[in-house]
């Protein structure tokens, strides 16, 4: 059996189940919360956007008013990457808000979302890695040449560590862990929240690249 | 600014597209009525980008698509009831053998990829492949030895199941 001799008796099959709705029940439906990937891209894009901006108000009150010099240019640079990376946040809103309110043909619908989600994630992986040396080593160096002494350091110093060697090894063990940790946990972070999906769309997308 | 009122209004004339999509692509009655929401709430959000240039079924077929073939559920065990048994009895229109076939047919369109059953649906639609491939992003050449792909799957998955009954 052919799918032409049929055609007419499946379009009206798939087309009569079903029991209607309302023009009120359309208007109820207006009100309700979306699901799809763009909007749940949008509410991840918005929720960096608060924690940028939280960042960058506090770091950079810290970074101006700070007690120490090591505190202030540690805070300082802080807020300032924050802000290079509230930058392509913002950026890629805008895109996703556009692709919503747009048509596209399929195929440049799934790469435009492709695109994007690639580039959130890349970039959220860039800037969660540019912390690292900024949290730890750079840390570290400032705090060893502030001319300032900082007593909550000395103090923890001096109850947990009798040698200069201990505090050396803590250091490198405590940047390695740290390192490894974040660095993983951000992999799978993001791979949790995207991936599977990404894939999926790669998939259509490679569909309708082939013959 | 676009009219809700205004888009209320073509949309009620042309829930059928809607519905078709939701049909084909969910097998569940619950992943239909989210799918169906989805949609409308797509189609509203993009309503300013409809132009009048295109009809609006056709701009609503893009819509329905994309935002179908973009939405993914968790899986979910698929019903043991094909959405062929539970489409309204028609027996007056169709005789048992060719509602036999029908049922086959729509099966085996429930098991191509979101691609084919998209380019199935505007197929059957009487889209032509220029139409097809214009909504798809893809030429008509490509439209057209996909097509003939899918008639070929078709009518051997449709021969199986046929056999199986």
């Amino acid at each position: 059996m052919e799918l032409d001799e049929l055609k007419s008796l499946l379009n009206h099959k798939l087309s009569t189940d079903h029991t209607g709705r309302s023009e009120k029940d359309i208007a109820a439906l207006l009100t309700k919360k979306t699901v799809s990937v763009t909007d749940k891209l949008k509410r991840s894009l918005w929720i960096e956007i608060a924690c940028c901006l939280l960042v960058i108000v506090i770091f950079g009150y810290w970074g101006l008013f700070g007690a120490n010099h090591s505190f202030r240019i540690y805070f300082s640079v802080f807020a300032v990457l924050s802000i290079g990376f509230l930058g392509i946040i913002i950026y890629l809103l805008r895109r996703t808000t556009r692709l919503s309110a747009t048509t596209l043909p399929v195929k440049h619908n799934l790469q435009t979302i492709v695109n994007i989600i690639e580039e959130f994630t890349k970039r959220y992986f860039q800037f969660t890695m540019a912390l690292i040396p900024v949290c730890f080593i750079f840390a570290f160096v400032l705090g060893y040449n502030d001319p300032e002494h900082i007593p909550s350091a000395d103090r923890f110093a001096k109850s947990y560590f009798s040698a200069l060697w201990q505090v050396v090894v803590f250091a490198i063990a405590y940047m390695l862990l740290l390192t490894v940790g974040l660095y993983y946990f951000t992999k799978w972070y993001l791979k949790k929240l995207y991936s599977r999906y990404v894939a999926q769309l790669k998939e259509c997308i490679a569909e309708l690249s082939g013959e | 600014m676009p009219s809700e009122k205004e888009f209320i209004s073509l949309l009620n004339q042309h829930q059928r597209i809607i519905y078709k999509v939701c049909n084909l692509y969910m097998d569940l009655h619950s992943d239909r009525e989210d799918l169906f929401q989805e949609i409308t709430l797509q189609a509203w959000k993009a309503y300013g980008s409809f132009r009048g240039d295109a009809k609006f079924s056709t701009w609503l077929y893009r819509v329905a698509l994309n935002t179908a073939i973009t939405f993914f559920r968790k899986e979910k065990k698929k019903p043991e009831t094909y959405l062929s048994d539970s489409l309204p009895e028609q027996a007056d229109v169709i005789d048992n053998r060719e509602e036999e076939q029908v049922k086959a047919m729509y099966a085996a369109i429930g098991d191509l990829s979101k691609i084919d059953k998209a380019i199935v649906m505007l197929y059957l639609e009487d889209y032509s492949y220029q139409e097809i491939g214009e909504m798809m992003g893809i030429t008509a050449n490509n439209v057209a030895v996909k097509m003939s792909r899918i008639k070929t799957k078709l009518k051997e998955e449709t021969q199986k199941q046929l056999a199986t009954n």
